[in-house]
């Protein structure tokens, strides 16, 4: 019986041993694979191949910087080709989170710079670019920076406007002008709801597209009555609930919804809805993106919309979402000079040139040239981005992950919250994740 | 006899019990000792912090609320099935001419993918959806309600989806029980002159107390452990409206807070653990042999 056990705790040791030795060996063979790929770097100044890899999100593909065209060229002049990992859209972040975390980090991400900051620890994750060539050519450096340090690249500064979109064909029809102030506003709504159309689209099952309002009011508020705020808020000193001005544009949105204004059922409608209710004419407005706008001309050219500036006080600004999509190299890429000199390919002159004008970018390269911009784009130049009328959205200034404020918001439609208990329980959840960041002061 | 019995060397458990140690013991351990850390995704170290995550847990308003979600939904969900269930048994246990055809009728809701009947049922249950069109039609319109977005009724009307789906499982484990029970008894009960309620309570239900206890078990322990029914029909929402523990597990893990969410799960494990073995030793010493 000894024996028995003796013999039986052997093998329970021998089977752990292999078990564990086998996932060495699994380790072993990749780290076999990367000393392959190791040995292709070492050749590639010798005119060896190099391959490296580009994570993207899958519903980024229409990227400029992945097109097939630019990748072979860059191939033929470098000799490194890219292979891209296409992440499927809803786990972009945490698949990029574990890859950085474990060490197989790509040597290219592309991702939104304000979201890198909250979601992938750009400090300790990511190249600080600064002395690149390339840097030196760029007009605005703002859109590719954080904590004072360039730390992603892209040829656009184009950063996407957010307001209320609307149908100019219907604005016409009803001989309507933009609103400037929320009474305004109110009184073009009762007209295109006299109309028979109804004003407003709301699709607040997706707690995000609640946020359009009050992140474009609280940022053209604080932008000209309170400039300190947002470094006050983000160092402890004030709160969210502190100014009284954020809780009437809580309320001027819910009043939008309670004077009837919107569709019925703002809590079942959701966002992919949206494109089809101006396609049918159903629908005038909508507190969105531009990036909308865009949606609807590709179903319908003929579709004229607009956007003007969310009528929250007298003569708002026209809130711009920080700019997306922005190349990122990780600290730890295996080939980080091979990765650089893609982004100075995708930099060069004649490559950016080819970029911008194929997407209808607005240039952010000095020497590179602004082609002639879709009709609802070239309003928006005109009338917001050179008088300088814009101002970035409250999104910009946070540090931390957004999604109970959204969730606050739609609280507030179901009639659980008012907009001071909105504000309130976002000033506990926002310390709560600022303490949890370890940011100074909370 | 001791041939036959050390036909088999223990050594052949050993792959199965090597499985189950990596994929399931071990990460179990590893989850309770991560439950006392400061993990997350910008630190770059893991620290020991006590109970920290769990005062936490206790302090957050969002988090007591899911608490009283998930007891809400695992006690209407046991109820409602266990009901549903049994008297679709006891009715498909007749000699009906359609009784096979309506016991795959009743059975198919549980095999339909939780996606499909999230998609199905969200625009059902909008607020001019069918089932509100429906009762205005027959003359209800007073009980048309917000279904999944009023606050304070979201949380059953997940409840009643989940026993929709579910009864016919349930259903089924209750027709294996009411068949192995003899019709002898039945039959004795008749002639001494009991009625038909008399012989379900006094024959029937005793009897069955095997498949109730499995049936208990199971849809209890599957209603503290809800999370798809929840996520495909509202995401939590309105605002935090109808969250539950699985889901705020979701929801700490998406702000990167990995320790507070693994404290959460410590929490509903032990919560599953404490409810259902007592329960389980319990409802063994009821039971009645034939």
């Amino acid at each position: 019986m000894n024996i028995q056990k003796k013999r039986m705790t052997t093998m329970i040791i021998a089977g752990f041993l292999s078990v564990s030795l086998a996932a060495c060996g699994s380790g072993g063979s990749k780290s076999g694979n990367s000393a392959e790929g190791g040995n292709g770097g070492s050749g590639g100044a010798s005119g060896k191949k190099v391959t490296i890899e580009l994570a993207i999100s899958k519903s980024s593909q229409d990227s400029a910087f992945i097109q097939q065209d630019l990748l072979d060229e860059f191939e033929k002049k470098t000799n490194i080709h890219v292979n891209l990992q296409l992440i499927p859209a809803e786990q972009t972040t945490t698949v990029l989170q574990t890859k950085l975390a474990v060490e197989e980090a790509p040597d290219i991400i592309q991702y939104n710079l304000a979201s890198a900051t909250t979601d992938l620890n750009l400090e300790r994750n990511f190249e600080i670019l600064d002395n690149e060539a390339w840097v030196s050519r760029i007009q605005n450096k703002d859109v590719l920076s954080a904590n004072g340090h360039v730390y992603s690249f892209h040829v656009s500064q184009d950063t996407g406007m957010q307001g209320v979109v609307y149908n100019k064909q219907i604005f016409e029809d009803l001989g309507l002008s933009i609103p400037q102030n929320f009474e305004e506003f109110l009184q073009v709504c009762e007209k295109i709801k006299a109309g028979g159309i109804t004003p407003v689209f709301m699709p607040y099952k997706d707690a995000w597209a609640a946020n359009i309002w009050p992140a474009a009011a609280f940022a053209d508020f604080a932008a000209k009555n309170d400039p300190a705020f947002f470094d006050d808020l983000n160092s402890n000193k004030r709160k969210w609930s502190d100014i009284p001005e954020f809780k009437t544009f809580l309320q001027q949105q819910y009043d939008v919804y309670k004077k009837g204004y919107t569709n019925a059922d703002v809590l079942s409608d959701s966002y992919d809805m949206a494109v089809g209710k101006f396609l049918n004419k159903e629908v005038a407005m909508m507190f969105m993106g531009d990036w909308l706008i865009e949606g609807v001309a590709q179903q319908d050219p003929n579709m004229k919309l607009g956007v003007f500036p969310i009528p929250s006080s007298e003569g708002a600004s026209l809130g711009a979402s920080p700019l997306g999509g922005q190349l990122f190299i990780p600290k730890k890429a295996k080939y980080l000079n091979e990765a650089k000199e893609f982004l100075n390919f995708m930099a060069s002159k004649e490559i950016a040139q080819k970029i911008v004008d194929s997407k209808g970018y607005v240039s952010n390269l000095s020497d590179v040239t602004t082609p002639a911009l879709p009709e609802y784009k070239q309003e928006i130049v005109d009338n917001y981005i050179t008088p300088k009328k814009t101002v970035l959205t409250s999104d910009a200034y946070m540090l931390v992950d957004r999604s109970e404020l959204y969730r606050l918001l739609q609280d507030q439609f179901a009639g659980g919250l008012t907009p001071e208990e909105v504000l309130k329980a976002w000033d506990e959840k926002f310390s709560q994740l600022m303490k949890d960041k370890e940011i100074a002061g909370f | 006899m001791k041939t036959i019995k050390n036909l088999y060397s223990y050594y052949l458990v050993l792959p199965a019990l090597l499985i189950y140690c990596i994929f399931f013991v071990i990460p179990a351990f590893a989850g309770f000792y991560y439950s006392f850390t400061d993990w997350r995704l910008d630190r770059l170290t893991i620290d020991f912090i006590g109970w920290e995550n769990f005062t936490k847990i206790f302090h957050d308003k969002t988090l007591t609320l899911a608490l009283k979600n998930t007891l809400i939904f695992a006690i209407a969900t046991v109820v409602g099935k266990n009901l549903v269930g049994i008297v679709l048994a006891v009715a498909l246990n007749m000699r009906l001419k359609t009784r096979n055809m309506l016991r795959a009728i009743f059975y198919s809701p549980s095999i339909l993918s939780i996606l499909v009947i999230g998609i199905v049922f969200t625009p059902m249950l909008r607020t001019e959806g069918t089932v509100n069109r429906l009762l205005d039609a027959v003359g209800l319109h007073a009980l048309s309600q917000a279904w999944l977005t009023d606050p304070s009724i979201v949380i059953w009307t997940i409840a009643v989806i989940s026993i929709w789906q579910h009864a016919g499982f349930q259903m089924a484990i209750y027709l294996a029980g009411l068949q192995s029970i003899s019709q002898e008894y039945y039959e004795a009960a008749t002639i001494d002159g009991a009625g038909s309620w008399k012989k379900f309570t006094k024959i029937t239900l005793p009897l069955l107390l095997p498949a109730i206890n499995i049936n208990l078990m199971l849809t209890l322990i599957g209603g503290l452990k809800v999370f798809s029914e929840v996520f495909v029909l509202t995401g939590g929402g309105p605002g935090n409206a109808s969250q539950v523990v699985g889901t705020i597990i979701l929801r700490s893990f998406g702000e990167g807070s990995w320790g507070l969410g693994t404290a959460i799960n410590t929490l509903l494990f032990v919560a599953v653990t404490i409810i259902a073995i007592p329960l389980l030793i319990f409802m063994r010493r009821k039971e009645v042999t034939e």
